[in-house]
């Protein structure tokens, strides 16, 4: 009997306690910034085309092979009396966001720092109705970066 | 024939009985929606969260959502299901609940009926739905529900007897006044009081001024035990164990018929703290001498017994927060080893009280005897523990080889 | 499953016929995809038949097509509920036979986060455990709060909340954040505050005693002989925990004694882990004083690692067991075995000898009482 008695002590103790329910649709908690969702490629503003050169290095550190990535000559290059030093740039880029595993790899192994892993809510809330809808492609990608709705949290 | 409802005379019965089965659907429905959301607000609070927010101002219409989601839903039946068992199982469970509200004394002479056996009435009515569950668990053709269902059955009939027991000894012992023959006082004592009623209108009339609880605390708390098990709440939800048996009896239900289950499930949870106010609290009167001349106003009985109630209630929900489900043998243990010897002795001793007129706080000390040694008991039951039995043994053994 | 022919029963007048049910996959007491099929009379278990395999990805050969950075997101995915004991495994494994020697800040914050992780896979133990015994919702939503809290601090430094992927090979992926120390000690403080309300609901509580005390016993002798490992082991009196037995890191360094506990039943299981939690926050407390700044990082390490040829077996004390690595390396930047010695599947072994003789609920909170984790058992 004593034993019951302190259990409901116990639950009257948290009865007073203010709840610790997050309202989440409603109240989004503030995200860390080191948070990661998926990864997004990344704008670059001074010269208004995505630091990605294409160059495959993601692509090929994947563990689950969720991207595909296409390169081309860069039409702003000087060469072309373009504002760009780019020489390639990126065609054509997708990541298939139902396949990829968050595990930061293509992150780190980036040489230009192209891309990014998303921590905004946006990049977690990402349901759709078909699964195919979660493959995305570069305007995608590009879109978050190119209104300058992200500030990405580099590793140093 | 004729009878007589709210002041107009000369109703005809048929229209006066419907109108009154009409008034305690309505009024219990009502009472049910808003006691599952309490329990849903109160569970909350007591494991600190929130509960139902998002239907209506603070998830006030949660309720009313979820009775309209069940009635939408499909009514499915297995295909391997006995059809009568299986569709007659809700309403056995859900008629004898409502039957036991003709007795409940709310307010001061407004009930259903007074019935000089009410007790009786109510103990007789209660225990039916346990047929109700068993053939929910048979019909059901599926095996969770099958054990379900026994163990329905086991737990109903076990802890039937405490319950009986329990408001027994409160009967034997009530005063009441003498009942009037012929102009004469009845032969039984020169005194205007008698003791023992088994209707609830007098037992509540019999403690204006001091409540059974005082009187009965052994008592009252085997009728919480005996009462949370007839309810199958926890700690004695062993046949609708979630973990276990996966919603018991229940779990090939759907829709409304899994609805009605529900709906006598809380209606009996309401009946049994009525009635609990009604037995051990006094009912509609107020306790420390306010309203202690006269009858309290309408108003403020019915405040009366809704605290009261509401307190159960209450009780109901945070014993549910707070302790783990026994188990089956543990559970008829518990009954038939310690809650009936117990009872049993109270009852001898109510008896002699009743028989040689002595003063009623021999029983408040025998009651608190009773409380610690139940304490006692369990405590030393938990100490030291059975072994096993040497069927269980034996197994094991041939297991392990 | 064969139905043995009906008996006749011991009164010998009618004759009966043992229930065979089926539990799980989808039930709400398997912690996951686990299914077994009790062989019952009347409420008592006669016959238990485990069935395995329903999570089954292949983790371990995949990660034969992995260089050893890929393979570290793989390990988390194996013991979801304790990622960075799993990952700390796989790289220690790799670091041996590399033959990196760690800094020691590294080593340290690795440390405090693997009994950080421990303390929130415990927290999802009681908070299992207490729905299996049957208390509604309460239990599960105190470990709730508990391991959010852990899990918000794994999410500030790693990014993630359950598959880190932060240990490298060599040292940490990157540095934690600077309020790291006066973060951990907060988490502390509430699980502190969770531990008190755990011992205050259960431990005392005479129904769960009597739920759980002299319920699924095992020996020590049983226990060691299956191969149990972690607090399930330890609850039996055998004071094995590689922490002490066999140090890696610095947990020589720190003064603690393993948790043990006499009676190998379920109420033991329970305790040893409750104490444990206790126990993991002042160990942290104990790394907490001695971590200094420094690299978090071995030096020189290459941009693709290569290892020699060679094999190792590096074991951990993870929460519910020794979870062991073993990997074979031919040369080059992929292994060519890894193995995962799953601490969850040597303690299932002794569910049948636990469960056998006893009632229905008690073989549900018996195999709660195990803690498995699903995708370690199948991996």
């Amino acid at each position: 009997m004593k034993g019951i008695l302190k259990s409901m002590m116990v639950t009257a103790s948290t009865f007073a306690r203010k709840p610790v329910t997050r309202e989440y649709p409603e109240g989004h908690r503030e995200l860390p910034e080191r948070d990661r969702a998926f990864p997004l490629l990344l704008w670059d503003q001074d010269i208004d085309e995505p630091f990605c050169t294409g160059c495959h290095a993601c692509e090929r550190a994947c563990p689950v092979e969720c991207m595909t990535v296409i390169m081309k000559d860069n039409p702003n290059h000087t060469s072309n009396d373009g504002p760009s030093k780019r020489r390639k740039i990126i065609d054509k880029f997708y990541i298939d966001y139902a396949r990829c595993m968050r595990c930061n790899i293509c992150v780190e192994v980036c040489n230009f720092e192209a891309i990014a892993m998303n921590n905004t809510w946006q990049g977690h809330e990402t349901s759709v109705y078909d699964r195919s809808d979660l493959v995305m492609d570069l305007p995608q990608l590009l879109a978050q970066s190119k209104a300058k709705q992200i500030e990405e949290w580099v590793a140093e | 024939m004729s009878t007589e409802i709210f002041g107009i005379e000369d109703v005809n019965v048929w229209v006066d009985g419907l109108i009154r089965v009409l008034l305690i659907v309505g009024f219990m429905t009502v009472v049910v929606m808003g006691l599952i959301y309490g329990e849903r607000k109160i569970l909350a609070r007591f494991q600190q969260r929130l509960g139902p927010t998002r239907t209506g101002p603070i998830g006030l219409l949660q309720s009313v959502a979820d009775a309209l989601k069940l009635v939408g839903k499909e009514d499915l039946r297995p295909r391997n299901a006995d059809p009568w068992t299986f569709e007659l199982a809700p309403y056995l469970v859900f008629i004898p609940v409502f039957l036991g509200f003709v007795i409940v004394p709310f307010v001061l002479d407004w009930q259903i009926r007074i019935l000089e056996l009410g007790l009786l009435y109510f103990v007789a009515v209660s225990g039916v739905n346990i047929v109700g569950w068993i053939m929910a668990g048979w019909g059901s053709d599926n095996r969770y529900a099958m054990i379900g269902g026994m163990r329905a059955a086991a737990q109903g009939i076990s802890y039937e007897l405490p319950l009986v027991l329990s408001l027994l000894a409160v009967a034997m012992v009530v005063e009441v006044p003498a009942p009037v023959i012929d102009g004469a006082a009845s032969v039984a004592s020169d005194s205007e009081y008698v003791r023992g009623s088994l209707n609830l209108n007098e037992i509540v009339a019999a403690q204006h001024e001091v409540p059974n609880l005082v009187w009965q605390p052994l008592v009252m708390i085997v009728f919480i035990i005996a009462a949370l098990a007839e309810l199958n709440r926890t700690p004695f939800d062993i046949p609708v164990g979630e973990s276990e048996v996966v919603g018991g009896p229940f779990v090939e239900y759907s829709g409304i018929r899994w609805s009605m289950f529900f709906l006598a499930e809380y209606a009996a949870l309401l009946i049994m703290a009525l009635v609990f106010a009604a037995v051990f609290l006094g009912g509609w009167a107020w306790p420390f001498g306010i309203w202690m001349d006269d009858a309290p106003p309408r108003w403020a009985q019915a405040l009366a017994v809704a605290a009261k109630a509401g307190a159960f209630i209450f009780l109901v929900f945070w014993i549910r927060a707070s302790v783990p489900r026994l188990r089956i043998d543990q559970l008829m243990s518990f009954s038939w080893k310690v809650l009936l010897p117990l009872m049993l002795v109270q009852v001898l001793v109510n008896g002699l009280v009743l028989v040689y007129d002595w003063p009623l706080i021999i029983l408040t000390v025998v009651g608190l005897a009773g409380v610690v040694a139940l304490a006692a008991i369990v405590d030393r039951a938990v100490r030291h523990p059975r072994p096993r039995p040497a069927v269980a043994a034996q197994l094991q053994g041939e297991a392990a080889s | 499953m064969v139905v043995d022919a009906p008996t006749p029963s011991e009164a010998g007048d009618f004759e009966t016929q043992d229930l065979l049910i089926n539990v799980g996959p989808q039930h709400p007491s398997t912690h996951g995809v686990f299914r077994m099929v009790l062989e019952i009379d009347g409420e008592v278990v006669k016959d238990l038949v485990p069935y395995i395999g329903y999570l089954h990805r292949g983790a371990e050969k995949l990660c034969e097509n992995f260089d050893f950075r890929q393979g570290i997101g793989y390990m988390d995915r194996t013991e979801y509920l304790a990622a960075h004991n799993a990952e700390l495994s796989y790289v220690m494994a790799v670091e041996a036979l590399a033959e990196i020697e760690v800094p020691e800040r590294a080593q340290w914050i690795r440390m405090i986060l693997c009994e950080l992780n421990r303390i929130s896979s415990h927290f999802m133990f009681l908070g299992a455990f207490g729905v299996d015994v049957g208390v509604f919702g309460t239990p599960f939503i105190y470990a709730w709060r508990e391991r959010e809290a852990v899990i918000d601090l794994f999410e500030e430094i790693s990014g993630d909340r359950m598959m880190y992927a932060y240990f490298r090979p060599g040292g940490l992926a990157w540095e934690v954040p600077v309020n790291f120390e006066e973060r951990v000690r907060e988490v502390l403080a509430s699980s502190r505050q969770g531990v008190k309300d755990f011992d205050g609901l259960l431990t005392e509580n005479e129904i769960f005693i009597a739920r759980t005390k002299n319920v699924g016993v095992i020996s020590a002798e049983d226990a060691i002989e299956i191969g149990m490992s972690g607090p399930s082991l330890r609850a039996s009196g055998v004071p094995l925990d590689l922490r002490k037995t066999e140090p890696y890191m610095y947990y020589d360094q720190l003064e603690f004694e393993p948790i043990t506990a006499e009676g190998g039943d379920v109420f033991d299981r329970y305790l040893v882990r409750l104490k444990e939690i206790s126990q993991s926050i002042d160990l942290i407390e104990q790394c907490l004083e001695r971590l200094e700044a420094g690299p978090i990082m071995a030096e020189k390490m290459p941009r693709m690692l290569r290892l020699p040829e060679g094999e190792a077996y590096m074991r951990t004390e993870a929460p519910r067991g020794e979870y062991g690595i073993y990997m074979v390396s031919k040369g080059g930047n992929k292994p060519h075995r890894v193995k995962v010695r799953s601490a969850c599947l040597s303690n299932l072994q002794a569910l049948k000898q636990m469960s056998v003789g006893q009632y229905v609920a008690d073989a549900i909170i018996i195999l709660g009482s195990i803690d498995i984790v699903l995708s370690e058992v199948d991996r």
